[in-house]
């Protein structure tokens, strides 16, 4: 049974100012699970992820993957300790190609030295010609191998989300969090996006969150939902229960006067 | 490329080197040689602060800074100091090194609290900088003071200037076609996803700021025990400027194009003397139509070669 994987969140607050944009907000990933986290517009969502990577420090609470306290970590080391993210609004390296993208996120296991560099020893060359092929294959999984050599910033808007997912892949992710990986594409790419999310989950036995407003989507895959709104989880379950779960019907229908 | 191959070349260009600078001294019109070594110099200038410039994406407004750091340091050994070593060629190449050492140490120590800053303010603190190095300078009496410290020993030559200006060019291009490299990149590309890839960000703006430090630490030595004579006005505002100009005109990120806009702004001064005081009035025109004709710079951010490949290679 693979146990790596395993990230706890618990009590996560912050404040903005006067508004409390996440407050109280536990969840607990399983090894290898699949889960959504879903809530209307402005419910907190992308904020949940920009703490859990380090982007804000949390007011309150504590991050704990695989037994390792990740609180107050910069975003470079939580990426090394092994959580990998996507961007709601891309943030791809535009000017460099879309392999040069995925190399990048080897860089952190430091695969030689300045001196390997600089004098373009033997090692260096072993160890770029192994990351190019590694990241390759991360392309092909993604379907992106014959745009290796264009800039990422040429590709459509499609490709660009999933060269996000690639190059987070290439840091070997324990846990894999991914911000709305299908805004934008259309039905036919997103029923593909779907299964290469759990194809993915399956074969780098990584543990996925995805934020999604695409319901078929999230309620396709997900084993587990959390549902969020005004930075408070409002329901945690089984997708058939999220789905009649008064309160959520109400987060996002209104009330009935 | 083989091992030997390498060698071999190495040696060809050394001894090419080692020839033309022979023959500079024997044959060439002493102006001309000035100006040669003049582009040389600007060549490791334009080089090392293409790397943060370009590169990582800062803006560097203190690069004279660093440059009268390396000069400063150099002479203070071969000319101050009374060691015997550094009166040697062998003594003062090492003192030029030396410089370079002191210039990527204040790199480091500038580096580390001012790169938090970002765009603008960053420029700010670096043009700072600059100044008080300046300043610092134009108040030490031991080192000359205002009035400059001449009777350097002018050791630096064609040689020395292009193999340091080759060394820049290949460490440069070497360190940004590897793993360290892409890092750099990525950071003027986008640091928030730079940072979630698990780059350190921070580490690898101070990285590209002490590299670059360093090689203007030796373009000032270099020149200094070229000129015999330096001063403080010799490492002010206007040649930051000029350094960033060569950056900007020849495409941000591009070692050739770097290359290219230190030729330029070096040369082209000196070939339009025959217009006398226009001279930097059509200087300054030319600038503003090359950054209207191409506003990306003239290389982009692609080198020379790339041009020459077909289509989609690149």
């Amino acid at each position: 049974m693979n146990s790596v994987g395993h990230f706890k969140v618990q009590d996560l607050s912050i404040s903005f100012g006067g508004l409390k944009a996440v407050s109280k907000f536990n969840l607990e990933l399983k090894p290898m699970s699949l889960t959504g986290l879903i809530g209307p517009n402005g419910a907190g969502k992308t904020t949940v992820f920009n703490l859990v990577t380090g982007v804000y420090p949390p007011d309150n609470g504590t991050l704990d993957l695989d037994g390792s306290n990740l609180n107050g970590k910069e975003p470079c080391q939580i990426a090394k300790a092994g959580i990998a993210r996507t961007f709601q609004n891309i943030r791809l390296c535009g000017e460099m190609t879309v392999l040069e993208n995925v190399m990048l996120s080897y860089h952190m296991k430091k695969p030689y030295s300045l001196l390997d560099t600089l004098l373009r020893t033997p090692k260096f060359y072993a160890q770029e010609k192994k990351v190019t092929e590694e990241a390759m294959a991360l392309l092909k999984v993604m379907k992106l191998d014959s745009k290796a050599q264009s800039l990422s910033r040429s590709l459509s808007y499609g490709n660009q989300r999933r060269l996000e997912i690639a190059r987070a892949l290439g840091t070997s992710p324990r846990v894999l969090l991914l911000d709305e990986p299908a805004a934008g594409l259309n039905s036919q790419e997103k029923v593909e996006l779907m299964h290469t999310i759990a194809e993915i989950r399956d074969k780098f036995k990584v543990t996925v969150l995805l934020i999604e407003h695409d319901m078929k989507l999230v309620m396709g895959i997900c084993e587990r939902i959390t549902v969020l709104d005004h930075g408070e989880v409002i329901a945690e379950g089984l997708p058939k229960e999220i789905r009649e779960n008064k309160k959520v019907i109400e987060a996002y229908l209104g009330v009935s006067e | 490329m083989t091992k030997w191959t390498f060698w071999v070349g190495t040696f060809v260009a050394v001894a090419a080197l080692w020839g033309i600078n022979y023959s500079l001294e024997e044959y060439a019109n002493p102006y001309i040689v000035r100006v040669i070594i003049n582009c040389g110099i600007a060549l490791i200038l334009g080089l090392s602060l293409n790397l943060v410039n370009g590169c990582a994406g800062q803006f560097s407004l203190g690069h004279a800074g660093f440059m009268g750091i390396g000069a400063y340091t150099s002479i203070l050994l071969t000319t101050l100091s009374n060691i015997d070593f550094f009166q040697s060629p062998m003594g003062i190449g090492w003192a030029v090194v030396a410089g370079g050492g002191a210039a990527a140490l204040a790199g480091y120590l500038v580096g580390l609290p001012s790169l938090r800053l970002r765009g603008d303010y960053l420029a700010i603190v670096t043009l700072g900088f600059g100044e008080i190095i300046r300043i610092f300078f134009l108040n030490m009496e031991f080192i000359g003071g205002a009035r400059g410290m001449p009777g350097i020993p002018r050791e630096s030559n064609f040689f020395w200037v292009y193999l340091w200006a080759a060394v820049t060019f290949i460490f440069m291009y070497r360190l940004i076609r590897s793993s360290t490299g892409r890092a750099i990149l990525s950071i003027r590309e986008n640091e928030i996803a730079a940072e979630a890839m698990g780059i350190d960000v921070a580490r690898y703006k101070v990285v590209a700021f002490v590299i670059s430090s360093f090689f203007a630490g030796i373009a000032g030595g270099l020149f200094a025990h070229y000129q015999g004579f330096i001063d403080p006005s010799t490492f002010n505002f206007n040649r930051s400027v000029e350094v960033v100009i060569m950056v900007v005109m020849g495409g941000m990120g591009s070692f050739t194009g770097a290359a290219l806009g230190a030729l330029l702004v070096t040369l082209l001064p000196e070939l339009l003397r025959v217009f006398a005081e226009y001279r930097m009035v059509i200087f300054s025109a030319s600038l503003v139509a090359v950054m209207l004709w191409r506003p990306m710079g003239i290389m982009g951010h692609k080198e020379i070669w790339h041009f020459f490949k077909k289509k989609g290679e690149a």
